[in-house]
């Protein structure tokens, strides 16, 4: 917090502004998202990497029976391999992206920016003032709606900065989606 | 749930306050200008031109009418300049509307009217096209007939009866821009095709033909400009020795063969349609073109390279004809063209930013183009348009004068990321590579890898261009190379931040910076920063949005 005034006076180090009381650092926003959200992302990720995993067998017999003369010799001896890679890449996405994800979704919303992290291995800080917001909608799945979950859309003028908060859960969502949309109606100021 | 649309409201405040000022979007219009005053008081000055602009046209105060000064909400403003009689009063397209929009008709079908008589003599096909141009004018004259525009204080609205009613209005607060274009027979008449445009949620409305006269007036009056004559000041103007600068950019160079294509496509059809081209003679020009000697094709080649920057430049100089950019009230407006005179009008108050484009030739020439950032301009790349090409220092003094001094010089970014342009750089080449080399394919392996040297080359000068830097008020950032950018947007402008850093760049202590901006692209980037400057930057720019969530470090 501190250390953010001397840093008020931006782009002069480069790189290696080691000096005074360090580089500055955002802090990570202070809620986590639900719990349920790990389950939400392992079912998202089982129904999709469950599917190309059923794509790549179907891919790999078919191509097997067929037998054809032009396919070039090194894809037809290889493409056994194919269900075998995509379950492997599928099982690992099921079990470790959604842990990963929980431990790096977080958010917050302060008396007027909201600010949030999400990703897991590329991650995205966000920070959108409430002042410059359009529309806030909240938004539920299927499997969402099975687990008690919600999604809440920020939008502003710019597709860049709007944000998106899952795994929130419902009554969450719609106190902070009214929340919102009220402090954006008293603040906005028009520079889209 | 839908807060509000962000473009409903007209802007009152031009400059917007980076922070977030609690501010009431509906302001009653400011004491107005004294309507007698001479233009020369009223015209907006140099830099701050939104003060004056501001006082004098919050949604058009009409010339002497107190009327729209008291009720001048955006919406209820009463009276339109040129008398109230305007006001409500349906208004035709010109009587020579249906001449307009008939001459290409009319080209097509005396063409074929013209080969039929030759071909067959007064023959059915003949008759066939009296009868389809007696239907095509009679179509045009019935359409003249029966469209008309109402202009009312708050809307203007297209009528249309032909075939069934239809009615589009177009709300007068929401329009975004006017543009009047003439084509030669437009000219001919004395007549200009009037677009309106009113953004993705007013929709759009063209005027086919009217006066040069009432077109204007239309604009002025649609864009809420006031006075007859209104104040113009050139900002820039195209020079003849720069429609050379032409052939550098790439674009230009490829006009030669779509203007080939199409003729060729064109002449083909015609033929095949008269019943010319039959199969032995298509063949007998392939043989004749495979017998021709060698030195006549390489002739011919060497033609075809020297035509090609001569035609981009009569391309590049038909479009672009005496380029100029002048301020009229709170406009930019940017007219060019030779046949087809263009003029499309930027309202100040929506403009976010100016963003400078190149290639490596036309950095090598010391040139470069303008464009403006717009707040919701549809087709952005072309209306945006402030230059098409120009040497570097006339650019970025044009940029000045419409958003303030282009800062600099630019921060470079940290070694750490050399690294990484680089590898993306060589990434495609030296994976197709490996590709190939595993389909047992050597020397395709060969050729692609031959590509990552270049590629190495390329990945240098990328991170040569990145860069960013803030005076303060506006912020610049850089990237690219073989198509470098360098916008500039006002502080103001930004509507939010978004720090990315991937796996890799978290190794390094890199991010990517986004700051979000509602016009343009939505968003600019400076790719690679060291995460410190990334913060810091976004901090500097809006202190209030960010210094909250910074803490001493350790972060993770």
């Amino acid at each position: 917090m501190r250390c953010g005034h001397d840093l008020g006076d931006e782009g002069d180090g480069d790189g290696g502004d080691g000096g005074g009381a360090g580089p500055p650092r955002l802090r990570p926003p202070e809620n986590r998202v639900s719990p349920r959200a790990v389950a939400h992302w392992a079912i998202e990720y089982l129904l999709l990497w469950g599917l190309a995993f059923g794509l790549a067998l179907g891919v790999a017999t078919w191509v097997g029976d067929s037998g054809w003369d032009d396919m070039p010799g090194w894809l037809t001896g290889r493409v056994g391999w194919l269900p075998y890679v995509v379950g492997a890449a599928g099982l690992l996405m099921v079990t470790v992206a959604p842990v990963w994800r929980y431990r790096v979704h977080r958010w917050e919303v302060s008396a007027d920016v909201v600010y949030t992290r999400t990703g897991w291995f590329s991650r995205e800080w966000l920070l959108v003032p409430v002042s410059r917001i359009q529309t806030v909608d909240t938004e539920q799945g299927w499997i969402e709606r099975m687990l008690g979950l919600a999604t809440i859309e920020v939008n502003t003028a710019s597709h860049t900065g709007s944000s998106e908060v899952s795994g929130l859960p419902v009554d969450v969502a719609t106190r902070l989606a009214e929340d919102l949309a009220h402090r954006a109606h008293d603040l906005r100021d028009d520079a889209t | 749930m839908n807060l509000r649309d962000g473009d409903a409201v007209p802007d009152p405040a031009p400059k917007p306050v980076p922070d977030s000022a609690p501010e009431p979007a509906l302001e009653p219009a400011p004491e107005p200008v004294p309507e007698s005053a001479p233009e020369s008081v009223r015209e907006p000055g140099l830099v701050p031109a939104s003060v004056s602009e501001h006082a004098g046209s919050p949604a058009g105060s009409p010339a002497g009418s107190p009327v729209g000064v008291t009720a001048s909400n955006g919406h209820g403003d009463g009276a339109v300049p040129g008398g109230p009689s305007d006001v409500g009063h349906a208004q035709r397209l010109h009587p020579f509307t249906f001449v307009v929009g008939a001459v290409r008709e009319l080209i097509a079908l005396i063409a074929a009217g013209a080969t039929g008589l030759l071909v067959g003599g007064m023959s059915t096909a003949f008759h066939f096209t009296l009868v389809g141009l007696a239907f095509g004018l009679a179509f045009h004259v019935a359409d003249w007939m029966t469209f008309t525009y109402v202009l009312y204080g708050d809307r203007i609205e297209l009528r249309r009866a032909l075939i069934g009613r239809s009615v589009k209005s177009i709300p007068r607060d929401r329009i975004r821009g006017v543009d009047i274009s003439a084509s030669p027979p437009h000219r001919i008449l004395g007549l200009a095709a009037v677009d309106i445009d009113a953004g993705a949620d007013g929709g759009e409305g063209t005027l086919n033909a009217v006066s040069r006269h009432e077109a204007d007036r239309l604009r002025r009056v649609l864009l809420a400009r006031d006075a007859p004559a209104p104040p113009r000041r050139v900002l820039a103007r195209m020079r003849r020795r720069w429609y050379v600068y032409a052939p550098l950019s790439g674009a230009y160079l490829l006009t030669p063969f779509a203007l080939a294509g199409s003729l060729l496509g064109t002449l083909y059809n015609l033929g095949d349609d008269l019943g010319l081209i039959t199969r032995e003679r298509v063949e007998g020009v392939g043989h004749d073109l495979v017998g021709l000697p060698t030195a006549l094709v390489v002739a011919l080649a060497i033609l075809v390279l020297i035509a090609m920057p001569v035609m981009s430049v009569i391309v590049f100089t038909l479009f672009n004809w005496d380029f100029t950019v002048h301020e009229r009230d709170g406009s930019l407006v940017a007219e060019r063209g030779l046949l087809t005179r263009r003029s499309v009008s930027l309202e100040r108050r929506r403009l976010r930013g100016v963003e400078l484009a190149d290639n490596p030739f036309e950095r090598a020439a010391g040139v470069t183009r303008l464009g403006a950032l717009i707040t919701g301009l549809g087709d952005a790349a072309h209306r945006g348009r402030l230059l098409p090409a120009a040497p570097r220092p006339v650019a970025e003094a044009l940029a000045a004068r419409v958003v303030g001094t282009v800062p600099g010089p630019l921060t470079r970014h940290p070694p750490a990321a050399r690294g990484r342009r680089v590898a993306r750089a060589v990434a495609l080449p030296l994976g197709l590579a490996a590709l190939a080399l595993v389909a047992g394919q050597p020397w395709v392996a060969a050729g692609f890898a031959a590509f990552a040297g270049p590629a190495v080359l390329l990945g240098l000068d990328r991170y040569r261009q990145l860069g960013h830097v803030t005076d303060g008020e506006r912020l610049s950032v850089r990237s690219g190379s073989l198509r470098r950018r360098q916008v500039v947007v006002e502080h103001g402008a930004v509507v939010g931040w978004r720090i990315r850093r991937t796996l890799f760049q978290r190794r390094l202590g890199l991010a990517t910076l986004f700051a979000a901006v509602g016009a343009g692209e939505g968003g600019y980037s400076a790719a690679d920063m060291s995460e410190a400057d990334a913060v810091s930057l976004a901090a500097g720019i809006t202190p209030a949005w960010v210094t909250p969530f910074l803490e001493p470090p350790p972060d993770r």
